[in-house]
């Protein structure tokens, strides 16, 4: 068990790609941290670097207060699962089990004893003398974590580790894994792309765009306060709602609406760089439905749209309105731009959505009055992307 | 090649040939039987004339079948020494194998796995050997084992063919660890193993069925080559099977011993036949399956 701290470290490829660049990150003794961001993002190439797969172009790797830089993987003891899985295709469970503590000189009946035991945590004891061929994605995925675990390593990396299993298997493993790493308390950095994986796992969360880290804090924290456009389009499905607004003396005049201007939000205009434009964000969640609503509180705004596309999720409508061409978020600092492949954060600037409860009464064609406090909306710097705002009082 | 095709692991779904659907089934194996026979025919006479007294052999019009059955070949085989150059012949062969497998394949996955300058045209080099003609070499080569005191040697000659087979056998080994996934190597690095340990203990093994081939084609090519073994060779007692053979056959004025002579191919052959058969499934099928993903 140990601490691992990354400082400024930066990887550089021979072809010039900045695939990480300045990277600060400390990983207490036994937390699960989750590296997240849309592929490309350079999460598997820092993680390689801390294995000591990749070398570090700048920058320094500290684990348990020792500068490891240097370090052949062998000598930072420590343990990866990768997305592929990469088992051993001629080796049984327990030999693909075995070969690490083979490596490092146990003792015969010390790695039997270990492997029969990690077997049993991972439910693979039926399975030890079959292959990797002869197995299921999800057994594959187990065998992949037992290697890492039965070497009781400093610390666990994982990349991606359930990016191949279908969703039904990857929702039961993600809470059999955060058990397991609960369990066994080993320091873990856990790679996803997956924006809901990294939220219902980690104990903190880093987002990464471009190789470079947006923000560190607990999901919630993400969720609430995130530090710009980037993390709050990228946390959160379906996505927020980015719009563009005009500031005008004492108002905020955006597309959903004018919101007069309270303390809360003058403050965060003084905090920005220009003062004429911003863009705010609004949680899909944030706007209610006023059908259903006895007594909205006093300051809401209130919206009115005609829902051009209505997604029934079961418990829910996801209510889409069209808002026509006057919101667009530049290319610079729109998430969407970079989540390719992932769908959120996919949507197009003039797309509005609501989560409304299921006893809306909401037909696709039909118009409906929405409202929202104006003390959920985020403020963000049209420029940097920066957000303004400071969180809801 | 079908080995480092084989590699892949991954069994692409049997699919009827065009060619197999457009007839009817009794057709398909008349013509697959039509074909066996030709390449079995020659085969059969060869192993039937061994059977076959001297004189029977060398009968016209010539009989198919034997009319007694007879072991006199065999014996006069064994008188003539040949278990002496089942001897050398096998030793240059496994000499060849050994050495082949060895340098193909620390060979085969420095070019898979090292990047350093010159790496592409050095591969294109080595494989561009395979266009100049074997029988071109065999002069300057003697002239290289003269200067090396390795003329008339087997192990000169062994060395010869190790540098034949080494353009193919290089070819096929780096394919084969080119495919296998880095990440997988990477694990085992992980797992604390050195490049050595990686080498013996993950990469070799995966590679197996091109390792199985190169062996294979070592082997075959060895043991069955001819003019360059008559070239190096000058003493009688370091001939190899093939080059035995010849003596063999010319007999009295000139006269074919058939019966003999074939016999002498039947020991030759026998060797390839039980090898084949018994590493051919290595050679065809791939190791692959369950690594990754
Ligand atoms: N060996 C390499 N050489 C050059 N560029 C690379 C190499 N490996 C990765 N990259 C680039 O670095 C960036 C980050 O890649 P990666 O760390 O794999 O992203 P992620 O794991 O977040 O999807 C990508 O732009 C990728 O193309
Ligand atoms: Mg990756």
């Amino acid at each position: 068990m140990s601490e691992i701290a990354l400082k400024g470290l930066t990887k550089r490829f021979d072809d010039g790609t900045l695939a990480v660049e300045d990277l600060n990150l400390e990983i207490g003794d036994g937390e699960l941290m989750i590296l997240v961001g849309p592929s490309g993002c350079g999460k598997t190439t820092a993680l390689r670097m801390i294995a000591g797969l990749e070398e570090i172009s700048d920058g320094e790797l500290w684990i348990d207060g020792e500068l490891v830089n240097d370090f052949p993987p062998k000598h930072r003891d420590i343990a990866m699962v990768f997305q592929n899985y990469a088992l051993y295709p001629h080796m049984t469970v327990r030999q693909n089990m075995s070969f690490g503590l083979e490596q490092a000189k146990v003792d015969k009946d010390e790695i039997a004893r270990k492997v029969k035991e990690t077997a049993e945590i991972l439910d693979l004891t039926e399975h030890l003398d079959r292959r990797p061929g002869q197995l299921s994605g999800g057994q594959r995925q187990r065998v992949a974590m037992g290697r890492a675990i039965v070497r009781d390593p400093k610390a666990f990396l994982m990349d991606e580790p359930l990016s191949n299993l279908d969703a039904k298997l990857r929702t039961q493993m993600r809470t059999e894994l955060a058990r397991i790493q609960n369990q066994l308390g080993t320091t873990t950095v856990y790679v996803t792309h997956d924006q809901i994986e990294a939220m219902t796992l980690g104990d903190r969360v880093a987002v990464m765009r471009r190789g470079i880290l947006q923000q560190v804090a607990s999901p919630r924290e993400l969720y609430e306060q995130p530090a710009n456009l980037f993390v709050a389009g990228f946390m959160g499905s379906p996505a927020i709602n980015l719009l563009t607004a005009q500031v005008e003396s004492d108002t905020l005049r955006s597309p959903l609406g004018d919101v007069a201007l309270d303390r809360r939000l003058r403050d965060a205009l003084e905090h920005g760089d220009r003062t004429d434009r911003v863009i705010i964000g609004l949680r899909p969640e944030h706007l209610q439905d006023a059908a259903l609503t006895e007594r909205m509180p006093d300051g809401t705004v209130t919206f009115s749209g005609e829902v051009s596309v209505l997604e029934a999720m079961g418990a829910e409508y996801y209510a889409h309105f069209d808002l026509g061409d006057q919101t667009s978020v530049s290319e610079a600092i729109d998430p969407s731009h970079d989540a390719e492949g992932d769908p959120v954060g996919r949507r197009h600037g003039n797309d509005l959505v609501a989560r409304l409860p299921i006893n809306s009464d909401v037909h696709e064609g039909n118009s409906i009055k929405l409202w929202f406090e104006p003390g959920h909306l985020h403020v963000f710097d049209p420029e940097s992307g920066r957000r303004l705002t400071e969180a809801k009082a | 090649m079908s080995a480092t095709s084989a590699t892949l692991g991954r069994t692409p779904p049997r699919r009827r040939s065009l060619l197999r659907q457009a007839m009817p089934g009794i057709a398909w194996w008349a013509i697959c039987g039509l074909v066996a026979l030709m390449f079995l025919f020659p085969l059969a006479m060869v192993v039937l004339t061994v059977l076959k007294t001297s004189s029977e052999a060398a009968a016209t019009p010539p009989h198919y079948l034997p009319q007694h059955l007879s072991g006199q070949n065999f014996r006069a085989l064994s008188n003539a020494d040949i278990w002496k150059y089942v001897i050398n012949s096998a030793g240059v062969a496994l000499g060849t194998v050994v050495g082949t497998v060895i340098v193909a394949t620390l060979a085969g996955y420095g070019f898979a796995r090292y990047r350093f300058p010159g790496r592409t045209l050095l591969f294109l080099g080595s494989l561009m050997t395979l266009m100049v003609p074997f029988q071109a070499l065999l002069t300057p080569l003697y002239s290289v084992l003269v200067f090396l005191h390795l003329a008339n040697s087997l192990i000169g000659l062994t060395l010869v063919y190790i540098t034949f087979q080494l353009p193919f056998s290089l070819f096929v080994m780096r394919n084969a660890f080119a495919e296998i996934p880095q990440e997988i190597e990477d694990a085992a690095a992980m797992d604390g193993a050195s490049t050595l340990a990686t080498l013996r203990r993950v990469m070799v093994p995966v590679a197996k069925p091109a390792v199985v081939t190169v062996a294979l084609f070592a082997f075959f090519s060895a043991w069955n080559e001819f003019l360059a073994a008559l070239i190096f060779l000058s003493d009688q007692s370091r001939y190899t099977l093939p080059v035995f053979l010849t003596t063999l056959v010319t007999g009295k004025l000139g006269a074919i011993n058939w019966g003999l002579l074939e016999a002498g191919v039947v020991v030759t052959i026998v060797p390839c036949l039980v090898i084949f058969l018994l590493l051919q499934r290595y050679y065809v099928r791939g190791l692959m399956s369950g690594a990754v993903r």
